[in-house]
């Protein structure tokens, strides 16, 4: 339940143009970042590129060719429908980083939200905050599980649930920093010359929370591409035949033993993905606010 | 102290308040029918409504509402519609095997997590430092159902070193109990080493870089005595704290993982009631487990304040 | 009372159910085998946990696969679903069709040691009718008396030909419990029956323990085991039934020895341990009927020459080859070809996987290239149907999407007229129990969601008529009907394979893992 711990104390970033140069420069010097970002890199490559590089139709059923072994012509063998594993694998990123992105962008834009309202207007914080740690409560995976079986299994639905159960946390980040610059002499300074909360809020404040939501909001793709898996494994994740990573493992756990490539490719696909942006998680991390711990 | 556990506990109140009311609101929502659970795909509709009304399933939602609040202030967490007894009752039988489950778990990912961050932080920068937290990372970036049905595979199919499933209670026989807990705590353990191991090197790295190791070290002390005894109780306060976040986690984790080991806990009445609209057990199952996580972290907050007089003032 | 089986038999008979009688031979008990042994333990390997283990109470499978070991109904069905007495001696029907007299076997005794008498049949029946989950078998019913010690008289309020079917229904059985335990709440309720096996324990979302009922006396009136009924000899002492959700888990627990029965194991699994001496692999088939079918309340699908093209393109075999990899059978017949009543009729249009005639079909139809709802449960095999299904239609340019969700919400969603266009599952205790049961699920538009009035003539028909070949001809009309309209489309037969050790004697492979007359060797 530990929040982030931003020292007040540190000025690191008063003018973001000023520092991007130096970020960048130390960014590419950080060996955690570029790793991750090789390998981000190209898992959103493959994806972006699917319908180049995916030798067959994803969805297209060859029930003579059905649970082939890896081989030369379907290097990732064939599914119990006769589908060519690699397409789908390749296809399957594309769904799997899509509702990623999707719960990125719902979490980070309510996170900010939430979490700026609450750190910014003092009355606002006790509510939102207590509201936010009752989510925080249940285990984000039982959340994002009862939440998806609730609303019926799609991948919007996958998105809500897992934005519901990602959230609060996000909000909570984006409190503490904003806690913390809503303090500092400039901010107080900018008050005393008159100028409004809004203003004061969106132009200096959360521009300095940044950091931290950016390290958070890598974390949360990472977290959202792993919940997808166990959601499709569960039984509530995204519906087929449009493959994901994880609805490719759940349709297929019934054959593991006497197809296990079926279900060990996309499980390598999320390790891969995940393992990526977790890198640069750490590479940000490292750079962008060296003193936040996880 | 008195006055700091006084105002946390203030604050939990309204928290788990909130937390009673989302739980019993989920049903709000739902679609689906605990009934059709009793049926074969024949079934007709009549059916459907004779079973909706032995469950009392059409009793209007304000009724229900008020018997929930009703029940929970008197500590009762209703009937199961399905299982043939009471919430709680559910609860209490499955409880050992989340408890054992998530303990285990813990006690592999504390152990193996503290060893290898110290492993990391004493080799700084060396080969065994990079491997370790790469091995560390790669244990946060794979999803834990498909490790475990990659063991069940390995273990259990091919090696036949542990059971695919089932469990063997610890009263009955410790043998049987840990080799029915061993390879699911495993997996389940396997993510929070990594995030422990991660904590305890960096936790480590700030202590060692403070005056009084370099100090100790200089008297000419052995490294290992050093580290083992000036540098780790000064690191656990961060560990700490990072415990009642990993305890959190497992207790998420072993939804899952008693699903993919087919042990009969907590988890899986609550996956279980999810998939057939057990509504009391649902609503109940998540009260409790909200309850027990905010449960958690008040003591651990309470046991970080006894360590750290400072947090007190926060 | 000498007379009385005799007499029951022949009167059974003249209802139109002397096929089941005759003596089909029963599958797979093995002449000449070795002397059964006593004792040991078996742990049978289940998907799921039962929702109850109250019979009365649940008709899915999973509760049958251990209900039926602890209790028993008057009548029961043989090997191929022909109703023959069990807790009964027979039955004496009146001319009118309208009374029926049971007798009941004399020392048959509950788990609870009482023997059971009239008190306890009627008791029971009494209490089915009050909250047994399908009470409507029982509305016919004009009035149940113990009118001896060991009989019991039925009244019906007119003639329904398909009474001794539904008494003798596996689907939700009118098990016989003790009258003391039938007025009693259904939480208190224990689980007592006549079975030859009785409950030990229940450990939920873990397992059931159930143990040889050691006062048990198998059916005097029968020399062998049959289906549901027969001569019912427990040589096992102990079987636990544990719920394993994940298949990988129960084959795991089958290599391991943790299990000595798995109910149902995937296609390439069983063919993997065939050669395996430790197993034997068995194939239950036809286990249950895939069918897909159409929400008639909703335009398109209200449509016949829609629904007529959906049934003319699906190539049949390319869908169970899917979801049930090597355990289907194309057979279009709606019930199972052991049945009396089977027939061929209306089955050319079955599995034409015709797509251009399915096109000039649907060319007549009302379909205008919207997106149509296809609403599936979580199942792999229910699933893979839609989704092959769908790629199917979407050859000749239907456009579906498929909807996958749990089975409380599918099924309830599905008796519903919004909200769905297809709905697939199997079908696997009607067409077993024979043409009523099957036809009732179409009666009243309850599957189709809108009357059909030719099929409540056909089912009001059947339900008067007493006279075999007649109904059969009632049957054989019907199923032509279903045909020719595409009320629903019946993909084929589907199976399970299941897998038992080798250690386990005179296993036959049934609609539950039936414990009774095998043996353990050690």
């Amino acid at each position: 339940m530990s929040s982030a711990v931003i020292d007040p104390g540190q000025n690191w970033s008063n003018d973001v143009a000023r520092l991007a140069g130096p970020f960048v420069r130390r960014l590419l010097h950080n060996r955690s970042f570029v790793a991750g970002a090789v390998l981000v890199l190209f898992v959103v490559l493959v994806s972006v590129l699917a319908p180049v590089l995916a030798p067959y139709d994803p969805m297209r059923s060859n029930f003579r060719a059905r649970m082939l072994p890896p081989g030369a012509e379907h290097l990732f063998g064939t599914d119990h429908f006769g589908r060519d594993l690699l397409s789908r694998v390749i296809y399957g990123g594309r769904a799997s980083l899509q509702i990623g992105f999707f719960v990125v962008v719902v979490t980070g834009i309510a996170g900010t939200m939430i979490g700026a309202l609450a750190g910014y207007f003092r009355r606002l914080d006790n509510p939102l905050m207590r509201v936010m740690d009752a989510l925080m409560a249940f285990p984000a995976i039982l959340l994002a599980i009862v939440i998806s079986a609730v609303l019926g299994a799609s991948i919007t639905n996958v998105v809500i649930a897992l934005s519901i159960a990602t959230g609060p946390h996000t909000a909570r980040i984006v409190r503490g920093s904003v806690l913390v610059v809503r303090e500092m002499e400039y901010v107080e300074a900018g008050r005393a010359l008159g100028a409004s909360d809004l203003r004061l809020l969106f132009g200096h404040v959360l521009i300095n929370a940044m950091a931290p939501l950016i390290v958070r909001l890598t974390y949360v793709f990472a977290i959202a591409i792993l919940a997808e898996a166990v959601l499709s494994y569960i039984g509530v994740g995204p519906p087929p035949p449009t493959p994901t990573f994880g609805n490719i493992i759940a349709g297929e756990r019934d054959f593991m033993e006497t197809a296990p490539w079926a279900m060990i490719f996309p499980g390598l696909a999320i390790v891969v993905s995940v393992l990526g942006l977790n890198l640069l998680g750490d590479g940000l991390r490292d750079v962008l606010d060296p003193r936040m711990k996880l | 102290m008195l006055r700091f556990i006084a105002r946390r506990l203030l604050i939990s109140l309204p928290v788990l308040g909130l937390v009673s009311l989302m739980s019993f609101a989920v049903i709000w929502l739902v679609p689906g029918d605990p009934a059709a659970m009793f049926l074969d795909p024949g079934a007709t509709p009549q059916q459907l409504a004779q079973v909706r009304h032995r469950l009392g399933l059409d009793e209007p939602f304000y009724l229900q509402v008020i018997a929930w609040y009703e029940r929970i202030l008197h500590g009762d967490l209703g009937q199961s519609i399905l299982l043939n007894r009471s919430v709680t009752a559910a609860i209490v039988e499955r409880l050992p095997v989340t408890l054992s489950l998530t303990a285990l778990a813990l006690v592999f990912a504390t152990l193996l997590g503290i060893a290898a961050g110290l492993l990391a932080a004493m080799r700084h920068r060396s080969w065994a430092d990079q491997s370790t937290m790469v091995l560390a990372l790669l244990g946060l970036s794979v999803p834990e159902f498909w490790l475990g049905l990659m063991l069940i595979f390995g273990f259990a199919v091919d090696l036949r070193w542990f059971p695919a499933g089932g469990y063997v209670p610890l009263a009955e026989s410790f043998s049987g109990w840990w080799h029915s807990m061993a390879m699911p705590a495993f997996t389940l353990a396997a993510v929070q080493v990594g995030f422990i191991a991660r904590m305890t090197r960096s936790a480590m790295l700030e202590v060692l870089h403070q005056d009084f190791i370099r100090t100790a070290d200089s008297k000419g002390l052995p490294w290992s005595i050093v580290v083992t005894r000036h540098g780790l109780p000064n690191a656990l306060v961060p560990i700490l704290t990072v415990l009642g976040i990993v305890t959190g986690s497992l207790l998420g984790g072993a939804v899952v993982i008693e699903q993919v080991f087919s042990l009969p806990g907590v988890g899986r009445l609550v996956i279980g009631a999810v998939l057939s609209r057990d509504f009391p057990v649902i609503q109940g199952t998540l009260l409790f487990v909200a309850a027990i996580y905010l449960l958690v972290n008040l003591v651990v907050d309470i046991l970080y304040a006894v360590a750290d007089p400072r947090v007190r003032l926060e | 009372m000498v007379d009385w089986t005799r007499r029951g038999l022949l009167t059974a008979g003249t209802a139109g159910l002397t096929a089941s009688l005759v003596g089909l031979p029963c599958a797979a008990s093995a002449q000449g085998t070795p002397q059964p042994k006593r004792g040991g333990t078996v742990t049978v390997a289940l998907t799921q946990a039962p929702p109850s283990l109250d019979a009365q109470l649940t008709s899915a499978q999973v509760a049958r696969d251990i209900n039926l070991h602890m209790y028993e109904t008057l009548y029961a069905r043989d090997e191929h679903a022909g109703v023959v007495p069990d807790l009964a001696q027979g039955v004496d029907i009146s001319k009118d069709g309208v009374t029926y007299v049971f007798a009941l076997r004399a020392g048959v005794k509950f788990h609870n040691g009482k023997t059971m008498d009239s008190g306890d049949a009627v008791a029971s029946l009494e209490r089915y009718q009050k909250i047994g989950l399908a009470k409507v078998l029982l509305s016919g019913v004009d009035k149940i008396e113990a009118s001896g010690p060991l009989e019991v008289t039925v009244r019906m309020k007119k003639v329904q030909s398909n009474f001794l079917d539904t008494l003798s229904s596996p689907g939700t059985p009118l098990a016989i419990y003790p009258a003391e335990e039938t007025r009693k709440d259904p939480k208190d309720f224990k689980f007592i029956g006549t079975g030859p096996m009785k409950f030990v324990e229940y450990a939920p979302d873990s397992h059931a323990t159930l143990e040889r009922f050691a006062d048990y006396t198998p059916n005097p009136n029968y020399t062998k085991r049959d289906g549901f009924a027969g001569r019912k000899e427990m040589f096992i002492e102990r079987a636990v039934f544990r719920f394993m959700p994940e298949s990988g888990a129960r084959n795991a627990a089958m290599q391991t020895g943790e299990a000595l029965i798995n109910e149902t194991t995937d296609g390439p699994t069983a063919k993997k341990l065939q050669g395996d001496s430790r197993f034997q692999v068995l194939k239950l088939l036809p286990f249950a009927i895939q069918i897909a079918k159409f929400n008639h309340a909703q335009a398109p699908c209200n449509d016949v020459n829609f629904r007529r093209a959906v049934a003319a393109c699906l190539n049949m075999e390319e869908t169970l080859a899917i979801a049930y990899p090597d355990i289907y059978k194309l057979d279009g017949g709606l019930l199972y070809g052991y049945s009396p009543y089977y027939t061929k009729a209306g089955t050319e249009l079955y599995n034409i996987n015709d797509p251009a005639k399915a096109k000039e079909w649907l060319a007549n139809s009302s379909y205008k290239g919207e997106t149509l709802t296809f609403i599936t449960d979580n199942t792999r095999p229910d699933t893979d149907t839609a989704t092959d299904i769908k790629e199917q239609l979407g050859q000749i340019g239907i456009k579906i999407d498929v909807k996958v969700s749990d089975w409380p919400t599918v099924s309830t969603l599905g008796f519903t007229p919004n909200g769905w266009h297809f709905w697939t599952h199997g079908l696997g205790i009607e067409p077993y129990e024979g043409p009523a049961k099957l036809m009732s699920i179409w009666s009243n538009g309850i599957s189709q969601i809108k009357d059909d009035p030719v099929i409540d003539k056909l089912y009001a028909d059947l339900l008067a008529e007493l006279d075999m070949d007649k109904r059969k001809a009632i049957f054989a009309q019907f199923q032509t009907h279903m045909y020719e309209n595409a009320v629903a489309v019946s993909l084929g037969n589907f199976g399970m394979f299941q897998v038992v050790s080798s250690r386990i004697k005179n296993f036959a492979p049934y609609r539950i893992p039936r414990l009774w007359g095998t043996w353990l060797d050690t």
